[in-house]
């Protein structure tokens, strides 16, 4: 595997250079990619990677016919502590290198609680080293079952979860779904998708204090602003919803067109600012390394197609018709949310979902990929959601 | 009457004056706009050869090694969903047939004898090569008329091979016959492409009006689908003086006047659209959301077509599988239920490849998809002249899987429409019924020639 892809990099064919005054608005520059493509071929180096990767124990399981790869990770010391299950789920273009700097801040106590997190952090089926479904049906709801039967297989009854981008929706669904085994959800991409919540907002586009503080207003208003960024950024969501077998062959083929796909997001996703970029601002907040062992996890896996296909399997009539954006959330929950996130919801509009709503952070940093991006900025928030799900849990009683 | 009546009369003129005005700024087309010549190459404007230089299409060994190393060397694709044809995009046991096919029996030497049949050429406009294709006809008892003839994405000179000479050889009933000039884009094929942005449909159309005016060519008919047609759309309006009629096989008509149309049309479908084409219009849910189901590709290629084009041409499978999984649904949108996409019914192997092979030996999808980007943005749309009426005599086919615009509404833009013609067929119309494509344009060119008589001054 590793020698074919030494050939695809050194004999990619050669690169269309970008437009006069270009930088990165058509979608990924080329010169940037061409940087990318030299250091993946000559500095990175995967056996050492590997190691890496391996720091974690790792395990897989069997559930609903599917192999299911996770790490698994016990805090070190766990006498006088409390310690908390935590389900940690990815997104797309993600993978569980992710969490790789923010397990350690998760697994190790903090000053003056007396809690601490053991993390599972499986691969969404279908990427990386999860196995795929054979048969289609297999969207975000159907995702939160295969979970809740994934926990309940390693002798989890009840656990938190904390998720972002597909990791969000799926950890929403659960805690919906399964209120009984998930004691409290920590995400930094909070959405609502209700009748009122839509309501809100569309009234809040005539007078946005009713609905958002002055400080956030830009974030949401214009609603015209807002719809022109989604439109701008949602080409991928438009052609994986709806022919996600056509471009994951050429992505599977290609691992300098791979590495277009997932770093133009990693770019305009961290930081929409940096479009203007001709190096697309990558290295002010990753390393090419850590960015390239999440695009070698699809690659080595080919996994990019299926994958995907996660985005046909949910945007469609039957699993839309399902209506589960409907149904709030009443399990205590945490929102943190990130300067740059792609989408921006106000306080009030959240709570027509998440009924129990504990925690909101808002942060002047960060963007989609908050768990690899600032570790432990997302850590120290985790932390904190935790302490007031456990108050609110403990009250309850 | 008493004074509130009379009141209140006034007020509700008052109010529907200022309604109907407002509805008058959005449904009156904008005005004319003027396009600057740009020079889109990297060339010293004030030293550029401008002769007509024969070219041969002779693609390098060292091209067609890679290649076949490529394909031999594919990753394996992965395996459909159970009991799923092509609802997802390319089923991949469509894909390993053809690249079989394209590796151990495609043969590209005697495919280049079939695309040098013709005389190709280059000519420098405005800073780029333009290629193109341009046959005259044998017999000179008959007057010529010069075509152009322009294709779209993703298609290219190719589709045009087999209707080139029912184009050129003369009809037994007119006393006219075609020469036709064939371009490739500007960044597909042998054109070169734009080093800066801005090159959209409507500053291609300058490019082609100064493409054929090197050529020595006043007046011309024009033929295109696609973005061909909408280039042309561009050019009617931009050039008319040039334009002696124009032929289209996809008059779409996207304007806030058609989209009220339609709407109305809702309350009773017959208004604007004939009672045996209601199902192509209405129930309007059901047509957006069969087109949402079609355009993820121009919602990529609109806003990132740099980022998609790395791994399309990289990788020759993966350039096959976009392109040719249009060559399915734009056929026949029935064939996403088929596994073999439908393909084998209407075209060859062979054929569909020669079409592909164009993009692969020239590089050139990344900048062809370009033109989405550079064609759908604020500054393009706002120029707004796809809102402006093609006074030209027009005719139009409407094929049955294509792009469609109800009778009631082609007026708007069409209001010299001359022709119009249904007919069973697909998207890719004169690839895939070149006898029946060449027929119409006879006709249409027959009416245009008449009206362009009768009204000479």
């Amino acid at each position: 595997v590793l020698k074919d892809l030494q050939q695809r990099l050194t004999n990619a064919r050669t690169f269309v250079p970008p437009l006069e005054g270009i930088q990165q608005q058509y979608g990924i520059n080329t010169k940037l990619l061409n940087n990318i493509v030299d250091y993946w071929r000559t500095k990175y180096n995967w056996r050492e990677r590997e190691k890496f990767l391996n720091q974690f124990p790792q395990y897989t399981v069997s559930v609903q016919g599917l192999r299911l790869h996770y790490l698994h990770v016990k805090p070190k010391t766990q006498q006088g502590f409390q310690v908390l299950p935590l389900l940690l789920l990815h997104g797309w273009p993600g993978s569980v290198r992710e969490f790789y700097e923010i397990i350690p801040y998760l697994t190790t106590p903090t000053p003056g609680r007396n809690f601490v997190f053991e993390v599972i952090a499986p691969s969404l089926p279908g990427y990386g080293f999860s196995e795929a479904a054979v048969r289609p049906g297999l969207g975000a709801v159907e995702m939160a079952v295969v979970f809740k039967n994934f926990m309940k297989r390693l002798g989890y009854e009840q656990y938190y979860l904390q998720g972002g981008d597909w990791g969000a929706i799926i950890a929403q669904h659960m805690a919906v779904l399964f209120p009984d085994q998930i004691l409290g959800v920590h995400s930094n991409m909070c959405f609502a998708n209700t009748f009122l919540s839509n309501v809100k907002i569309f009234l809040g586009s005539f007078y946005p204090p009713l609905i958002v503080p002055k400080e956030f207003e830009h974030k949401l208003y214009p609603l015209s602003n807002f719809f022109s960024t989604i439109l701008l950024e949602m080409g991928y969501m438009h052609l994986q919803a709806t022919k996600p077998d056509t471009v994951g062959v050429g992505l599977n083929d290609s691992p300098v067109g791979l590495a277009a796909y997932i770093l133009e997001k990693f770019s305009t996703w961290t930081n929409p600012e940096w479009k203007n970029l001709e190096d697309g601002g990558l290295t002010k907040k990753f390393t090419y390394t850590n960015l390239l062992d999440n695009i070698m996890i699809y690659w080595v896996t080919g996994s990019i197609t299926t994958s995907v296909r996660l985005y046909s399997e949910t945007f469609n009539k039957a699993q839309m018709s399902i209506g589960i954006e409907k149904i709030p959330v009443k399990v205590p929950s945490a929102c943190a949310k990130f300067a740059h996130e792609l989408a921006y919801s106000p306080s009030t509009v959240l709570k027509e979902k998440y009924h129990n709503l504990v925690h909101e952070s808002d942060f002047t940093d960060g963007g989609h990929f908050a768990a690899f991006e600032v570790p432990k900025v997302l850590a120290d928030d985790i932390y904190l959601a935790a302490e007031k799900i456990l108050a609110a849990n403990a009250s309850q009683k | 009457m008493g004074v509130v009546v009379k009141l209140f009369i006034v007020i509700i003129t008052v109010l529907i004056s200022w309604i109907g005005y407002k509805v008058n700024n959005i449904i009156k087309p904008p005005p004319l706009p003027r396009l600057e010549e740009t020079w889109w190459g990297n060339g010293d404007p004030w030293r550029t050869d401008k002769s007509i230089r024969p070219f041969r299409v002779n693609i390098s060994d060292k091209i067609l090694e890679d290649l076949n190393y490529r394909l031999d060397h594919a990753r394996p694709f992965t395996p459909p969903l159970e009991g799923i044809q092509q609802q997802y995009g390319m089923n991949t046991k469509l894909l390993k047939e053809i690249a079989d096919f394209w590796r151990n029996k495609y043969n590209w030497k005697e495919r280049e004898k079939f695309f040098n049949q013709y005389p190709h050429y280059l000519t420098s406009i405005q800073g780029l090569d333009i290629h193109f294709i341009h046959v005259k006809p044998k017999s000179i008892h008959h007057r010529v008329l010069p075509l152009l003839l322009l294709h779209g994405w993703p298609g290219s000179v190719r589709e045009f091979y087999e209707l080139i000479p029912l184009l050129t050889t003369p009809q037994k009933d007119r006393n006219f016959v075609f020469e036709v000039i064939i371009p490739s884009l500007p960044g597909y094929g042998f054109s070169q492409a734009a080093v800066r942005p801005g090159l959209g449909a409507a500053q291609m159309a300058v490019v082609f009006k100064n493409l054929m005016k090197r050529l020595g060519f006043e007046k011309y008919y024009i033929q295109g689908g696609d973005f061909g047609a909408i280039i042309l759309h561009h050019l009617a309006v931009l050039f008319p003086e040039v334009v002696l009629g124009f032929h289209s096989n996809m008059c779409a008509i996207y304007t806030p006047l058609s989209y009220m149309k339609t709407a109305l049309g809702i309350i009773y479908p017959t208004w604007f659209t004939r009672e045996d084409h209601t199902e192509r219009v209405y129930p309007v849910t059901k047509i957006l959301v069969d087109r949402l189901r079609e355009t993820g590709y121009l919602h990529i290629q609109a806003t990132k077509p740099d980022t998609i084009g790395v791994s399309l041409n990289d990788s020759p499978l993966g350039l096959a599988a976009y392109i040719l999984e249009k060559f399915t649904t734009g056929t026949n949108i029935s064939y996403q239920n088929h596994e073999d996409g439908g393909l084998k019914n209407v075209y060859d192997y062979s054929d569909l490849l020669d079409n592909v092979m164009l993009y692969w030996v020239t590089g050139s999808m990344p900048t062809a998809m370009r033109l989405y980007s550079e064609t759908f943005n604020l500054n393009h749309m706002s120029l707004g002249i796809t809102r402006i009426p093609i006074q030209v005599p027009s005719g139009c086919i409407r094929f049955s899987n294509d792009f469609y615009s109800s009778d009631g509404i082609l007026n708007e833009i069409y209001p010299n429409l001359l022709h119009l013609t249904d007919h069973e067929g697909g998207h890719f119309a004169a690839f895939q019924l070149p006898k029946v494509f060449a027929a119409d344009i006879f006709t249409a060119v027959g009416k245009f020639e008449e009206f362009n008589a009768n009204n000479k001054h």
